[in-house]
C-alpha cells in the first residue's frame, strides 16, 4: 500500500473517530460527574439525528437550513434529555448500579420504539447542499468533504469543553465533582442542579452529534445499537469523566476500525473488544481516568 | 424457600391463562394471512414496499369476497427485523397463536432459510418474494416453499453475463467485488465470480469486500477501493445498505473514476436517488414495472397502486402482490383453501401475473420469471430514471440446469 | 416444614397438568419460561448470592446453546449427551474469561463482562465457515424419542430445568453458597478470615455459567435454530430483567420474573409491534415502585405468604442486605 491510501485510511478513521467522540463526550461527562452509564445515550444521538432531519426538512426553502438543522437537533434533545433528567434520573442517584443500568436501558428501549412511531421505518435522507457534495483531495487522498466540517466540528466541541472545564467557574465545579462529589457538596453547592445541566449538556453533545451523523448516508432505525457498545470502548479505553480520554479512545477505535478492515475485515470488532478488555483487566480506569471512588 | 408465594403467583397466572387460552381458537372462514418481513433493520426500505404491495392485493381481493369467493383474507404483518431467530419466532407465532395458513416471508435470505423448515413442519405455505437466494430451493426443498423472485443464480449469471460482455468488449483485466457478507450476498457473488471467469477468463478477482449486513459507514471500504483502481467494481448490496453505499461512494467521485456494471440498483435506489444516481450506468433489477406496462395486469396494478400511495410501485410491491395473487390462483386451481390441495396444485403451476404469464419449475418450485438489465437513464413520463435497453434475461436462459441441482442436493444429504 | 411440601407438590402438579389445558402455543410459551427461569437463576448465582452484576451471562448460554446445536446438526450427536457437553463448553468459555473478571468489583465488573459478551458474540458472528455466522444454525430437531410435537419437549424441559434447579439449590444452601453470601454481603472481611475471594467468586461464575449453558442448550431444539443473537447485551439484560422482575433476592425470584416476563411479552406482542417500549415501561415501574420484584411485593400484601428469617431484600447503598 502507498502513503497516499494509508493516508486516505488515515483520515478516514479519523472521522469516524470525531463522530465516536461527539457521542461518547456526552456519555463519559455523565458517567464522571455522575455515575450513571446512560444506556440511552445513543438512542438520544439518534433521536437528534431524526430532530435535525426534521428541522432541515421543514426549513428547506432557506440555505442554511442544513447547518442550522445540526445545533437545533443538540437542542431538542437537550430539551428531552432535560425532562428525563427531570423525572426519571433524580430519582436514581443513589440507587444500586443495577437499578440504575436496567433505568437507562429501558429508557432506551423505550426511546428507540419512540423514534419509530414518531418518524416511522422507512430510512431519512438529507441532501446536501452543492458545497459538499464533491470530494476534496488531501494530498492526493480523497475526503467526503463534509467530513472536513465533521472533524472542525469535534475540534470545536472538544476546544469548548476542555476551555469550559479549566477556565470557568461551572468547569471547575464540574471537574471537582468528577474527582469528589461529596467536597462539592460540602462547599455548600447543590449537586442535584450540578447533575441536572450535566447530564442536559451530556445530551446536548449527544443529538449535537446526531445531528451531525446524519447527512452522512441516511438516518435508520437501530443505528443506535450498533454505536452505544462502541461508543462504551471509547470511555473504558480513554476512561471515564477524562475528556482527553474520550479523545484519545475515540481516535484508537477510529484508526484500529480503519485499518483492521483493510487486512482482517472479520477481526475489526474482535480487536476493539479485545483491546477494550485488556484496558478492563490491566488499567480499569482507562488511559486517562481517574481510579474510582467507590 | 418461598413457595408459598411461587405457587400464588403461578395459581394467579393459570387462571389468566385460562382465560387467554380461549381466546385462541379462530373461526376456519378466514383465510389467515401472515406476513412476515423485515421492516426494521437492513431490509425495512424494500419490506415496506412489499407490505404495501399485500395491502393493495389483499383490498381487492376482499372486495369480490376474498378467496374463492367467500374466505375474506386477514392479514397478519409481524417484523422479523431482518433476523433469523427473530423472524423464526414470530413466524411461530403467527401459526400457533394467529393460526396463519400462509406467510409470505422475508426481505433477508437468511430469515426464509431459517423459516423454511418451520413452514415445513407445521405444514404452513411459504412464499418468498422479496429474498432470493438459491438456497431457499435448490438445497433441502420444502414442499411448502415456493419462490416467485429470481433467484441468486438466476440474477447473478444475468449480471454477470452483462458484465463480461462488456469486460471483454473493453479489455478489462481486474476487479473488485463489494458484497454484504449474509446469505443473499454470499450467494450472489458466489454465482457471480463463477459466471465471470468462464465468460471472461481474462478477468482476476483482485480482492473481494464484505461489509457486514446493516453497515452504515462505508468510507474504509470507499477509500480502500479506489486506492487499488481496479478496473470495475462488481456491487452487492441492497434495501437501506445500498442506499447508503452508494450516497456515501458518490461523494468520494467513486462512480465518476471507477466503473460500477451490472450491481442490484433497483426501483427503490431509482426513485430514492433520482437526483444523484449515475446515468449511463448499466444495472441489474428484479421486477420492474415499467418492463411490462403492456401487460393490463401491471397496468391496473401500476394505477391502482398510485392512486392508493400517491408513488410507483417499487419492485417489491410488485413481487409481494404477485405473491398474494399465485397464492389465490393456487386456492382456484385446488377449489379449496386447505393448505394441501393448495400446495400440490401450485407445484409446476402456471400463473398470471404482472410480470405476465409464468410457470414454477416443479424440480425446485422456483419461478420461472425474468432478471432484467439496463441503461440508466431519464425518462420524462415518470419523475425519476429508468431502465433503458433493458435486456430482459428469461427465466429458462438463467436458471440452474436440473441436472446441477439434483447434484448438489445429493451432495447436501 | 409441611406447608413447604404442599406447596411444592402443587407447583409441580400446575406444571404437569397444564400442557394438556392450555393450546398448543401457549405450551410454548410455558417451555420457554422454563428455559429461561434456568438462565435467569444461573445468573442469580453471581447477582442475588455473590452480589455482583454480570452484563454478559448471556455469552455463556449461547456458547451451550452453540455447543448443542453444532454437536447435533454436523455430527448427530445425541441430544443427552450434548446437554452436559454444553455444560462443560461454557464452563471452560467462563473459566477463562472469568478468570479476567473476577479480579474486578461493581461498574468494572458488569463493563467487562458486558466486553467480553460482545467478544463472544463476535467471534461466533464473524466465524461464517464454523458457525454460519448470521444466518445462525438451522435445522436443530428434538431427538426421534421426543419427536417434534410441543407437549413431549415440554415435559423433557421440565424435568432438565427441575433437576438443574434443585442441584443450583443445593449449591445455594450449602457452605459454598454461605461463602457467597458472605463475600456479597463484605468481601474484605471474608478474605479477613481466609477464604481466597478470588477464587470462590470464580468457582461461582463457572458454575453459573455451566448452568446457563444447559439452558442454552436447551433452547436450540426447541427453536429449531440458534443465531449469534443469543449472546448480545441485549440478551444479557433478560436475565437481569426478569431476576428483578420476580425478585431479586429469593431462589425462585428469578423463575417468576422469567414467568412474567415472556407472558406478557407472548401477550402483548399478538396486539403491538411496540414490546421494546411496554416492557421499557414495566421494567422502570418495578424497579422504582417494586425494588424486592414481585415476589417482595407478595411479602408485603400477603404478610402470611412470608416465612421467619427472610431478608426484606432491600439493601443499603454498599450493596448489603438488611436483616
Amino acid at each position: 500500500m502507498d502513503i497516499t491510501s494509508l493516508f486516505t485510511q488515515f483520515l478516514s478513521g479519523l472521522t469516524y473517530g470525531t463522530i465516536l467522540f461527539l457521542v461518547a463526550a456526552g456519555l463519559s461527562l455523565i458517567f464522571g460527574v455522575m455515575n450513571i452509564l446512560n444506556f440511552a445515550h445513543a438512542a438520544l444521538w439518534l433521536m437528534g439525528a431524526y430532530f435535525s432531519y426534521t428541522f432541515w426538512n421543514l426549513m428547506q426553502s432557506y440555505s442554511f437550513a442544513f447547518w442550522l438543522s445540526i445545533p437545533l437537533a443538540g437542542f431538542a434533545a437537550a430539551a428531552v434529555g432535560w425532562v428525563l433528567e427531570m423525572v426519571l434520573i433524580k430519582r436514581i442517584y443513589k440507587r444500586e448500579l443495577y437499578e440504575q443500568l436496567l433505568i437507562t436501558y429501558s429508557v432506551a428501549l423505550i426511546l428507540s420504539d419512540t423514534i419509530k412511531l414518531t418518524w416511522g421505518v422507512t430510512n431519512k435522507l438529507i441532501v446536501r447542499p452543492e458545497m459538499i457534495r464533491k470530494p476534496v483531495f488531501i494530498f492526493g487522498a480523497p475526503l467526503d468533504s463534509y467530513f472536513i466540517f465533521v472533524i472542525l466540528a469535534g475540534a470545536a466541541v472538544a476546544i469548548g469543553l476542555w476551555w469550559f472545564l479549566k477556565y470557568t467557574r461551572y468547569g471547575h465545579i464540574v471537574k471537582a465533582a468528577v474527582f469528589s462529589r461529596e467536597m462539592v457538596s460540602a462547599l455548600g453547592i447543590p449537586i442535584p442542579r450540578i447533575y441536572t445541566w450535566v447530564f442536559t449538556l451530556g445530551i446536548f453533545l449527544a443529538g449535537f452529534a446526531g445531528g451531525i451523523q446524519a447527512p452522512i448516508g441516511s438516518i435508520t432505525l437501530g443505528m443506535d445499537t450498533a454505536i452505544i457498545i462502541q461508543a462504551f470502548c471509547v470511555v473504558v479505553i480513554g476512561g471515564f469523566g477524562s475528556l482527553l480520554g474520550t479523545l484519545v479512545g475515540s481516535l484508537i477505535v477510529g484508526e484500529v476500525m480503519s485499518f483492521t478492515i483493510l487486512f482482517w475485515p472479520e477481526g475489526a470488532m474482535v480487536l476493539i473488544f479485545v483491546i477494550t478488555a485488556a484496558i478492563l483487566i490491566v488499567r480499569p480506569w482507562g488511559l486517562f481516568g481517574t481510579p474510582m471512588r467507590t | 424457600m418461598d413457595f408459598r408465594k411461587t405457587t400464588a403467583f403461578f395459581v394467579t397466572v393459570i387462571t389468566c391463562l385460562f382465560f387467554f387460552g380461549m381466546t385462541g381458537v379462530k373461526a376456519a372462514e378466514p383465510y389467515n394471512l401472515g406476513v412476515a418481513l423485515g421492516l426494521t433493520g437492513a431490509g425495512a426500505l424494500y419490506s415496506a414496499d412489499g407490505v404495501e404491495g399485500i395491502k393493495l392485493a389483499v383490498e381487492e381481493i376482499n372486495a369480490k369476497g376474498g378467496f374463492l369467493g367467500q374466505h375474506k383474507i386477514e392479514l397478519f404483518i409481524r417484523d422479523s427485523q431482518t433476523k433469523p431467530d427473530v423472524g423464526v419466532r414470530e413466524v411461530k407465532d403467527l401459526i400457533l397463536r394467529d393460526k396463519i395458513r400462509a406467510v409470505i416471508n422475508d426481505y433477508s435470505s437468511a430469515v426464509a432459510v431459517a423459516v423454511k423448515p418451520i413452514a415445513q413442519e407445521y405444514k404452513v405455505l411459504h412464499i418468498a418474494a422479496i429474498s432470493n437466494s438459491e438456497n431457499i430451493t435448490k438445497i433441502n426443498p420444502s414442499p411448502y416453499t415456493f419462490q416467485v423472485v429470481p433467484n441468486t443464480y438466476m440474477q447473478g449469471k444475468a449480471s454477470a453475463v452483462a458484465v463480461a460482455k462488456i469486460a471483454n468488449q473493453k479489455g478489462w483485466k481486474e476487479y473488485i467485488t463489494i458484497a454484504s457478507d449474509y446469505e443473499w450476498g454470499r450467494s450472489t457473488q458466489d454465482e457471480v465470480v463463477k459466471v465471470l471467469k468462464a465468460l471472461a477468463p481474462n478477468l482476476t478477482l483482485k480482492k473481494e469486500f464484505w461489509p457486514r449486513l446493516g453497515e452504515a459507514q462505508f468510507t474504509s471500504y470507499i477509500t480502500g477501493i479506489m486506492a487499488m483502481k481496479p478496473d470495475f467494481v462488481f456491487g452487492i448490496l441492497a434495501s437501506n445498505d445500498n442506499v447508503a453505499w452508494m450516497e456515501q461512494a458518490k461523494t468520494y467521485g467513486f462512480f465518476d473514476k471507477i466503473p460500477y456494471p451490472g450491481s442490484l440498483i433497483t426501483v427503490t435506489e431509482l426513485q430514492l436517488q433520482a437526483k444523484t444516481l449515475p446515468r449511463n450506468m448499466i444495472a441489474l433489477t428484479r421486477a420492474p414495472f415499467f418492463a411490462h406496462m403492456d401487460i393490463p395486469m401491471m397496468a391496473d396494478f401500476v394505477k391502482n397502486y398510485r392512486a392508493k400511495y400517491n408513488k410507483y410501485p417499487s419492485d417489491w410491491a410488485v413481487l409481494c402482490y404477485d405473491a398474494v395473487y399465485t397464492l389465490k390462483q393456487g386456492v382456484e386451481k385446488a377449489k379449496s383453501i386447505d393448505t394441501e390441495k393448495v400446495k400440490d396444485e401450485m407445484k409446476g403451476m402456471t400463473v398470471n401475473l404482472t410480470r405476465g404469464k409464468l410457470t414454477f419449475r416443479a424440480i425446485d418450485n422456483q419461478l420461472s420469471c425474468s432478471s432484467y438489465v439496463g441503461t440508466i437513464t431519464d425518462d420524462p413520463r415518470y419523475p425519476f430514471p429508468i431502465y433503458k435497453d433493458i435486456v430482459e434475461v428469461k427465466g429458462s436462459e438463467s436458471e440452474r440446469p436440473e441436472s446441477e441441482i439434483l447434484e448438489a442436493r445429493k451432495a447436501a444429504k | 416444614m409441611k406447608n413447604k411440601t404442599l406447596f411444592a407438590v402443587i407447583l409441580i402438579l400446575l406444571a404437569v397438568v397444564l400442557p394438556f389445558i392450555v393450546p398448543v402455543f401457549w405450551v410454548h410459551v410455558l417451555t420457554e419460561i422454563l428455559i429461561m427461569g434456568l438462565f435467569a437463576a444461573s445468573f442469580n448465582m453471581i447477582f442475588g448470592y455473590m452480589g455482583q452484576l454480570t452484563f454478559g451471562h448471556a455469552a455463556y448460554y449461547g456458547v451451550g446453546a452453540y455447543t448443542t446445536g453444532l454437536l447435533m446438526v454436523k455430527a448427530n450427536v445425541p441430544l443427552l449427551v450434548c446437554l452436559p457437553l454444553s455444560m462443560l463448553s461454557a464452563g471452560l468459555c467462563a473459566a477463562l474469561l472469568g478468570y479476567f473478571c473476577v479480579k474486578l468489583r461493581g461498574i468494572y465488573f458488569a463493563i467487562l463482562t458486558m466486553a467480553f459478551g460482545q467478544l463472544v458474540y463476535y467471534i461466533i458472528f464473524q466465524w461464517y465457515s464454523f458457525t454460519g455466522g448470521d444466518n445462525g444454525l438451522q435445522g436443530i430437531v428434538p431427538p426421534e424419542f421426543l419427536g417434534k410435537a410441543a407437549n413431549p419437549y415440554y415435559f423433557f424441559t421440565l424435568t432438565v430445568v427441575t433437576i438443574g434447579m434443585i442441584a443450583l439449590w443445593i449449591i445455594s444452601e450449602s457452605p459454598f453458597g454461605y461463602t457467597m453470601r458472605a463475600i456479597r454481603d463484605n468481601a474484605e472481611r471474608t478474605e479477613f478470615i481466609g477464604i481466597n475471594v478470588q477464587r470462590y467468586m470464580l468457582l461461582n461464575f463457572i458454575i453459573a455459567a455451566m448452568f446457563a449453558g444447559l439452558a442454552g442448550a436447551l433452547w436450540g431444539p426447541f427453536n429449531r435454530s440458534v443465531a449469534p443473537d443469543l449472546t448480545n447485551w441485549q440478551h444479557s439484560g433478560m436475565p437481569v430483567f426478569m431476576t428483578v422482575m420476580g425478585g431479586p433476592f429469593s431462589f425462585l425470584g428469578p423463575l417468576v420474573g422469567s414467568a412474567i416476563y415472556t407472558f406478557l411479552m407472548a401477550l402483548v406482542t399478538s396486539f403491538t409491534e411496540y414490546w421494546p417500549l411496554v416492557s421499557g415501561v414495566i421494567i422502570i415501574l418495578v424497579v422504582l415502585l417494586m425494588p424486592g420484584g414481585f415476589l417482595g411485593l407478595l411479602d408485603e400484601k400477603f404478610p402470611f405468604l412470608m416465612r421467619k428469617g427472610n431478608g426484606t431484600g432491600k439493601t443499603d447503598g454498599q450493596g448489603r442486605q438488611e436483616r
